[in-house]
């Protein structure tokens, strides 16, 4: 197995203020392992402590405790950040230099060669779509500009780890989709990407895995899939579901089980429904047409106890699988979990 | 070539690119802040003036006419006559002249210089510490003492190319017009980057520990007040309680002596022995340590 990407170990992280009477403990205790040719979005609400541990991973902070690596190297070893390309949250670069100056200033830092420098810069340039602005003053850049440079200069060195601190923060549609585009094709080239961002549109459509913080703490990680079908019902797809299907009967049938919530069959197109009585003419379908059936109970007890009832009334169950919300909706289920608990 | 030896070189390489653009960024950012340019005009000014709109009739190395912009005067000092014991005014000797000159402009440069050069460089170590820059230039390959480097040669050279510039020019016109060449004259320029060093490393070390380059420049200029009260010394200490000149002591000791190098400038361009390197020395004692913490700080500290 080649050595993984990223890797810490029990990282914690407590801010002391300028007088020490107040303490922030930012990160406490993160473990987490990232492959090489992962995509893996770090997710989590504000003061989560995700640029913080983005920030100790290149060595701009430092952890109070806990260990980390970039390529099997120890974090704060130059050589560690050498093949390293980040973009930082609300990064600034100096006003008066102009794209091609910033670009070569920062290709320098990074040890790349003039050769090399003079190559790949108009080329970066251009694939930011920044061509006609290569030699205008920064200072005079938008906010999406601002961010499209940021990126080129993070892909400057051909990094083998990117790592990205809210990267279309201010970038518009057509340009968001011009760097998802760009880090799948990194991706492809088997480049390893931490991307932190509020997007949880883009980092649904890109991401391989996510982590959610919160707190300071991971308090979930798995693939996207994983998230977005965690705690949720059923989906039923099936056909010859009558017109008139008598979920009344049903609904009463389940009653003896209190504790078992209601399912509720939604028409087709699907949406959800909360848990409640369904009257007859929500459930008003056309026979000879598949249709989905969505069940917002998890529990696999009301699962079968319906597949019985839709049996026994003659329908054909053509698939059941585990239902996929929104990446968002997900996360903001398990992070009003975590509200709850505390 | 071993393998070994072609590695180092490549990384020396590596640091040399790494630390020409830790410099090229403070170059161009001295330069977009147009101090550069300005410090330069005014510099050409002061030699042109020398040079064109000044001059000189030497006679039997004492001047006889000085014409500036067309308009003659000659420059007189009261001068005790050897025999008869009485005060004569006499034609001043171009010695005296050179060294009034000199004198002039390497005062005007240090004091002027300093205290403009450390207000509008003010600014530029904010921009370098700033969140969203410093954490970026931290997460390139190099080390953070280097990156730190990087940006005090950048100001220090940018002071000695500034410096040389005025001084050199100003020592050239000078010496052509009066045919005295008087190399000791070139030794301000070091005396210059030195005490300007000196006091930057209030400036950086401050606003790296504060985070305010407010707070660092207030300081730095008061330093150099300090400094001017050190410097009269002999006439204090006269004066003052044993306990107050203890404090005195222990101030002027700790404390850089900026006013005070002055003394051995002058010292030194009207050909005395200086009297004391002192005030020069503990100042360069002063601003090793507090770039040693700035140092300190800046590799340890959350950006
Ligand atoms: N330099 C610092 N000094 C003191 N506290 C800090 C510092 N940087 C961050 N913090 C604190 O650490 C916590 C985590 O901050 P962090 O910036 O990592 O959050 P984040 O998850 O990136 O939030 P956001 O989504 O708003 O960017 C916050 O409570 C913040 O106030
Ligand atoms: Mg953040």
């Amino acid at each position: 197995m080649s050595t993984p990407a990223i890797t810490t170990q029990g990282l914690t992280k407590t801010y002391a203020s300028a007088f020490g009477r107040k303490k922030i403990e930012a990160l406490r205790g993160i473990d987490i392992e990232v492959a090489q040719g992962e995509i893996v979005g770090i997710l989590g609400p504000n003061g989560a402590g995700k640029t913080t541990l983005l920030k100790i991973l290149l060595g701009i902070v430092s952890p109070t405790s806990g260990s980390a690596t970039l390529m099997g190297r120890p974090i704060g070893e130059v050589e560690a950040r050498r093949k390293l390309g980040y973009l930082p949250e609300n990064h600034r670069f100096p006003p008066y230099l102009t794209a091609r100056q910033t670009l070569d200033i920062y290709g320098r830092l990074s040890h790349l060669s003039a050769d090399y420098r003079a190559k790949h810069i108009p080329l970066l340039v251009e694939q930011a779509g920044l061509a006609s602005w290569i030699d205008v003053r920064v200072g005079k850049f938008s906010k999406g500009m601002m961010q499209r440079l940021g990126l080129a200069q993070a892909l400057l060195n051909d990094p083998d780890i990117l790592v990205l601190d809210e990267p279309t923060d201010g970038v518009d549609p057509v340009g968001r989709r011009e760097i998802r585009d760009r880090l799948r094709n990194l991706k492809a080239r088997g480049k390893t990407i931490l991307i932190n961002s509020h997007l949880l549109t883009e980092i649904e459509l890109i991401c391989d895995r996510v982590a959610i913080m919160n707190f300071g703490q991971i308090v979930r990680s798995g693939s996207v899939s994983e998230i977005s079908t965690e705690g949720t019902g059923w989906r039923i797809q099936c056909r010859n579901l009558p017109n008139a299907l008598d979920l009344s009967s049903y609904n009463a049938k389940r009653e003896d089980l209190n504790t078992v919530p209601v399912p509720v069959p939604v028409p087709v197109p699907e949406k959800e429904i909360d848990t409640g009585q369904v009257s007859q003419d929500e459930v008003n379908l056309d026979p000879n047409v598949e249709k989905v059936i969505i069940l917002d109970s998890g529990l696999t007890e009301t699962l079968n106890a319906l597949i019985d009832y839709l049996r026994a009334n003659g329908i054909n169950i053509l698939s059941v699988e585990r239902h996929r919300r929104s990446l968002e909706a997900g996360f903001l289920d398990i992070i009003d979990q975590q509200k709850a608990k505390s | 070539m071993k393998e070994t030896d072609k590695s180092a070189d490549l990384s020396r390489l590596a640091m040399k690119r790494a630390l020409s653009g830790s410099l090229l960024l403070t170059f161009r950012e001295l330069w977009a802040m147009r101090l550069t340019q300005g410090i330069v005009a005014v510099s050409t000014l002061a030699w042109l003036l020398l040079s064109f709109a000044m001059n000189l009739d030497v006679v039997e190395g004492s001047i006889s006419a000085l014409k500036i912009f067309g308009v003659a005067s000659v420059p007189d000092e009261m001068v005790k006559d050897v025999a008869t014991g009485e005060w004569v005014r006499q034609a001043i000797s171009v010695d005296k002249f050179v060294i009034g000159i000199s004198s002039f402009v390497f005062g005007a440069a240090y004091f002027l210089g300093t205290l403009l050069g450390l207000f509008a460089t003010m600014p530029l170590i904010g921009g370098f510490l700033e969140q969203g820059r410093i954490d970026l230039l931290i997460s390139k390959p190099l080390t953070r003492s280097r990156l730190l480097t990087g940006h005090l040669l950048g100001v220090l050279l940018t002071v000695l190319a500034l410096a040389t510039y005025l001084i050199l020019g100003v020592w050239v016109a000078i010496s052509i017009k009066t045919g005295l060449w008087h190399p000791i004259m070139l030794l301000s320029i070091p005396l210059i980057v030195i005490m300007f060093g000196v006091m930057y490393s209030v400036i950086l070390s401050v606003t790296i520990v504060s985070r305010s380059s407010g707070l660092a420049l207030i300081l730095t200029y008061g330093l150099i007040f300090i400094s001017a009260i050190l410097a009269a010394h002999d006439q204090l200490e006269k004066v003052l309680s044993p306990s107050a000149k203890l404090i005195y002591r222990i101030f002027y000791h700790v404390f850089p002596n900026f006013v005070e190098v002055v003394m051995i400038q002058s010292q030194l361009l009207s050909g005395e022995a200086v009297s004391s390197w002192y005030p020069l020395f503990s100042s360069i004692l002063f601003g090793s340590v507090i770039y040693g913490l700035g140092y300190f700080w800046f590799n340890r500290r959350d950006f």
